[in-house]
């Protein structure tokens, strides 16, 4: 009835199976992106990047898991002990179900039991995506919060508000998809992503592809820009600033904890590439070149594609990292708001009239077409028309030497009336150096 | 239901994991504490207090968060209509421009009253 | 598109839309929304009057929409499968109740917008400010928020779609839609900051619950009767084969939410203090018209859902519910009316006899279809007196603002004798006393409670309504017998618009009391509550 037959008929081992081979694929996949990302990046950079442990260096990041889990674990003694301990494995837990409705390939022959590859498919399985993602913000406001720094806690706060503001610019894009395929189910859209359209234009027939990225270019665009948002990676990755906020909100992790935060970032990456190659990129069916191959849709090849599209949206993830700097809250809080959510508003109202006019028989399709295309042009100069408000010059600072802003010659600095007290009470601390533990893995 | 189940075992094999984890870095790790280990770290600095609850921050946050709300709340109205589109008809295309119409007059004023502005 | 998918097998059927039924709260839902956008992009300077006059327009228009209604009762939509769809409900009882409320909501409009009488106008810019703050004295000696228009707008069009939605869920919606505005509203007087801002609070808190109590009791009556609809509720019941449990904690629920709006005891803890640190115009604002939708809520669900109109002769649960509302008026009116005794300012006196007043209302409840029409009529007539008088109280100032206490009044006869006539004749007609609306309204229910056979009701009624004349004849004695105080507060000039309110509220007591019979044809006319 609901196109989802071939699911739940799965028996318990296989179940089992599926699910453990998940676990390990993305445990794996999150090793190895993480030395991807260094190595892509250090490459950007003109640098080997690592290359000692393993091949190419590809057990770094396996050794630092392992040296993570020999570190000290600290708890501050300002935190909310219990909330503090939950915190990183809520963001673990969310980031790993994510995962249980992507589709990797279509039905295949598993120890003889005909199976789809892919856990489970719900009818609303993109909600389940976007509820764990949505709960996982839980993980780093908790995890910011109950740490008692003020660090973490405004690194916190920032990652709520991002995460929530760039959720909706998400959730708008992906409307455009469930206006299309007409389900919420993974599988499905998957599916109706299959073959091209036949569309007549002008007295031309072509054929449109199925891939939702270019039909609803828009809504891919937008949801590309705002997945980056809501896993707050760079250029967008305001809640661990470290310029401002040292960590952010895992400013007071250690250990595997610290560990626990920065796998679910990663498995978090994985998941949006992977709903973006769910729903926009054709899923697992072989990419353009080799669909001419018959055999491409058949088998365990779509796993090859889904994978192959996967790494590459994350080499994206990672060409961003490398070349963008980091945006200032207010123009990164201005894109979300002001722009993404109206342009996409504006999008589902012009592809709705579309497909709504497409479906009068009394209308034809091409002068809908046109219509809601010249609307939209209209729509999109008057939203990018040059402001009356003109570029000003800054008035020079007070400069001193050299054009540079400088503090006036008899500035003074009152004394702080902690630094008696704490030169008092402070004993001597030795902390070996180097041992810094939340410096490790992003440097590359 | 048994399309359920499968995700409720990718659940449960995630948050073992993730104890084993939290457990096992305190049983593997040393145990050394001294009073600045413990303290929250703040440049070297003595921690600055935070008031009960995290203290105070600014409203900005929380008009982030209603404007959330609203907008959520879109959405989710914006999914099944979407789901049954084709079904609905002219008549369902018009019913939803009109509810995201009212949806943005909403909106644009709390634009141009800077609720969209951080400063 | 290769698809698939169930959406193609759906057979959904649209409903056929009534858009004459629906022009009065369009237009007036519409006005909000055009208020808002006015509020975006006008220039501040042009804002007030922009938004007074669409304000004005937008009612008056509701109200030709709302005659040109009269005579045909009907839902406004209708299924083209001709299965029901009760969700909004036009018959004459409904259209009498919108236009009382829109007819009140122009008054309270007119005393919302005045500006003459204290510098920028009854309220400040921003609720939330802290009280007595820096922010808070700068915001003093600006204008008021103008964005009171259109929450004042969405707050009578939740009024009017509450009077008329015949499901419970819209009447939910409805009941948010006026309650969130009026929150906000309380909390935004320009004097007594913290009062003001402790009264929205309050009742945005307890208002909460209630709405909670409201929707626990909808899903509980969805439970038992599988629908919504208060007709199907009705038909339910009807049938009586379900379980008593769900129907009897269902509607005790849903009373409690509907009775706290009503301000009747013991769920009117509230009303003393919201009314004295709401504005007052928005103080005359929820005595009159949330008044006039917490009442005709309370009748069109005891009367469609939960009377025996749909069946007559048939099972009928007032035999259930009867006693406690019993129990609940009787408390109502006595406690209000001893407690009004002891008030020494004049808008908590004002606020216990609007309790009172919500016992007599709740009179005519009880007594169902009978009482009807006697109901709406004192509705109308409370309603213009109480706005009328607290178009007099704004009026009453010193330099702390309006003077409230009623030490403050005393002899104010002596200074400005014409004021005090109008507010005596007000509270006469509050105490009931003949020639007046009070009188002809109170008379009205209570004979025709007296018809429905509720005799102990009535004994209670105006053994209480005695109690209740000594509070009103002591602010008279007050007025024109005691010595003025020093520095007795000072009675401004209205100006057009307060003056329009304090003459039309006058004008109805006096016109009321005089024929009333102008009103009653009307409201006999507009028959019952539409039930099948």
């Amino acid at each position: 009835m609901n196109g989802l037959e071939s699911f739940g008929q799965d028996p318990w081992w296989l179940v089992g199976l599926k699910a453990l081979a998940i676990f390990v694929i993305l445990v794996l996949l999150t090793l190895f992106s993480i030395w991807y990302e260094r190595k892509v990046v250090a490459w950007m950079q003109v640098r080997p990047g690592p290359n000692r442990n393993g091949p190419f260096g590809l057990l770094q990041s396996l050794a630092d898991g392992l040296k993570l889990a020999f570190k000290e674990d600290l708890v501050p003694k300002a935190a909310d002990k219990i909330v503090f301990l939950l915190a990183p494995m809520i963001s673990t837990v969310c980031a790993f179900t994510a995962f249980a409705v992507i589709p990797f390939g279509p039905v295949v022959s598993v120890f003889g039991v005909e199976t789809p590859l892919q856990l489970t498919d719900l009818p609303v399985a993109v909600l389940l995506v976007l509820a764990t993602s949505a709960l996982g913000v839980y993980g780093i406001v908790l995890g910011g919060w109950s740490s008692g720094s003020t660090y973490s806690l405004l690194g916190s706060l920032r990652a709520a508000a991002q995460v929530i503001s760039y959720e909706i610019a998400m959730g708008l894009s992906i409307v455009a998809v469930f206006l299309t395929a007409g389900s919420l189910s993974t599988s499905q859209i998957v599916a109706a992503q299959q073959g091209g359209q036949e569309v007549t234009l002008f007295g031309t027939s072509f054929t449109i592809p199925g891939w939702y990225a270019l039909l609803l270019l828009p809504s891919f665009i937008v949801f590309a820009i705002s997945v980056v948002g809501e896993t707050n990676r760079a250029p967008f990755d305001l809640p661990e600033a470290e310029s401002e906020l040292v960590g952010g909100f895992h400013t007071e992790y250690s250990s595997l904890k610290f560990a626990l935060f920065f796998l679910a970032e990663y498995i978090n990456m994985v998941t949006v590439s992977a709903m973006a190659t769910t729903l926009f990129l054709g899923g697992w069916q072989a990419p353009f070149p080799a669909s001419w191959w018959p055999g491409a849709n058949e088998g365990w090849w779509p796993v090859l594609w889904f994978f192959l599209k996967v790494l590459i949206l994350l080499f994206g993830f990672v060409w961003l990292r490398g070349t963008l700097p980091r945006f200032r809250y207010d123009q990164f809080m201005r894109l979300g708001w002001k722009v993404l959510v109206p342009a996409n508003l504006l999008w589902i109202v012009v592809l709705a009239a579309v497909r709504a006019g497409t479906q009068q028989p009394e209308w034809s399709a091409q002068w809908v077409g046109m219509i809601g295309g010249a609307f939209l042009l209209v729509l999109l100069v008057i939203w990018f028309w040059p402001g009356r408000k003109k570029y000003e010059q800054a008035t020079e600072p007070d400069t001193g030497l050299g054009g540079f802003p400088v503090p006036p010659l008899d500035l003074q600095v009152p004394p702080s009336p902690r630094v008696k007290r704490l030169t008092a009470e402070r004993e001597p601390v030795s902390v070996s150096a180097g041992d810094d533990a939340t410096a490790e893995g992003k440097e590359g | 239901m048994e399309l359920y189940g499968p995700i409720v075992v990718l659940f449960a094999i995630a948050l073992a994991f993730a104890i084993i984890s939290v457990v096992g870095a305190r049983l593997a790790g040393p145990r050394r504490f001294n009073r600045a280990k413990n303290e929250a770290y703040e440049c070297g600095i003595e921690p600055t207090p935070t008031g009960p609850g995290g203290g105070k921050f600014p409203i900005k946050f929380y008009l982030t968060a209603m404007l959330f709300i609203v907008f959520d709340i879109e959405i989710i109205f914006l999914y099944p209509w979407a789901v049954a589109f084709d079904s609905l008809g002219l008549f369902g295309f018009v019913e939803m421009v009109l509810f995201i119409a009212t949806v943005f007059i909403a909106y644009t004023y709390v634009w141009r009253r800077g609720g969209l502005d951080w400063d | 598109m290769t698809t698939m998918v169930s959406a193609d097998t759906l057979d959904i059927s649209f409903p056929e839309v009534d858009y004459l039924a629906l022009a009065p709260l369009l237009i007036v839902f519409g006005a909000a929304c055009v208020g808002i956008l006015l509020e975006a992009f006008l220039p501040r300077t042009r804002r007030y009057s922009a938004q007074l006059v669409l304000s004005v327009v937008g009612l008056v228009a509701a109200l030709v929409t709302i005659v040109m209604n009269v005579g045909e009762d009907r839902p406004a939509f209708a299924m083209s499968d001709g299965s029901r769809v009760d969700a909004i409900v036009i018959d004459g009882p409904g259209l009498f109740l919108m236009g009382a409320i829109v007819a009140m909501g122009v008054i309270a409009v007119l005393l919302i917008a005045e500006r003459r009488v204290s510098a920028g106008g009854a309220f400040v810019a921003h609720a939330a400010v802290a009280a007595d703050s820096k922010a808070d004295a700068a915001q003093a000696r600006h204008p008021g928020a103008t964005e009171v228009f259109p929450l004042t707008m969405f707050a009578i069009g939740g009024m009017m779609l509450f009077c008329v939605a015949g499901d419970l869920l819209t009447m939910f919606i409805a009941l948010e839609a006026f309650s969130l505005p009026l929150y906000l509203l309380c909390g935004l007087a320009r004097r007594r900051r913290l009062l003001s801002q402790e009264a929205a609070m309050k009742y945005f808190l307890l208002g909460a619950f209630a709405s909670a109590f409201f929707i626990y009791g909808v899903a509980l009556l969805y439970g038992y009767a599988g629908s919504v609809q208060l007709v199907d509720i009705n038909a339910a019941i009807a049938a009586s084969g379900n379980s008593q449990v769900l129907l009897l904690s269902g509607l005790a629920m849903l009373a409690v939410g509907l009775l706290f709006k009503a301000a009747a005891v013991p769920f009117h803890v509230w009303t003393p203090d919201v009314y004295t640190g709401a504005p007052t115009p928005v103080t005359a604002l929820m005595a009159a018209c949330t008044k006039v939708a917490a009442i005709g809520g309370l009748l069109r669900v005891f009367n469609v859902a939960f009377g025996n109109s749909g069946n007559p002769g048939g099972p009928s649960l007032a035999w259930d519910w009867r006693p406690i509302l019993i129990a609940i008026a009787i408390a109502t009116m006595v406690i209000g009316a001893i407690l009004a005794v002891t008030q020494t300012d004049i808008k908590r006196l004002l606020a216990y006899s609007s309790i009172a007043n919500a016992g007599y209302l709740l009179v005519g409840v009880i007594a169902l279809g009978q009482a009807l029409g006697a109901t709406l009529f004192y509705l109308v007539a409370y309603g213009f007196t109480v706005l009328a008088a607290f178009a007099v109280v704004t009026l009453v100032r010193d330099s702390q603002g309006e003077a409230t206490h009623l030490s403050r009044w005393a002899g104010l006869a002596k200074r400005s004798p014409r004021f005090a006539v109008i507010f005596t004749l007000l509270m006469l007609a509050f105490a009931g006393i003949p020639l007046t609306s009070g009188f002809a309204a109170k008379f009205a229910v209570f004979s025709s409670a007296l018809e429905a056979g509720q005799t102990s009701l009535v004994i209670v009624g105006v053994l209480s309504s005695v109690i209740l004349a000594f509070p009103y004849l002591k602010v008279v004695v007050l007025l024109w017998l005691s010595q003025p105080v020093e520095d007795a507060p000072a009675v401004s000039m209205p100006g057009f618009m307060t003056g329009t309110a304090v003459t039309v509220g006058v004008v109805f007591t006096v016109l009321l009391g005089l024929a009333p019979q102008v009103l009653l044809n009307i409201v006999d006319g507009a028959g019952q509550f539409l039930a099948k």
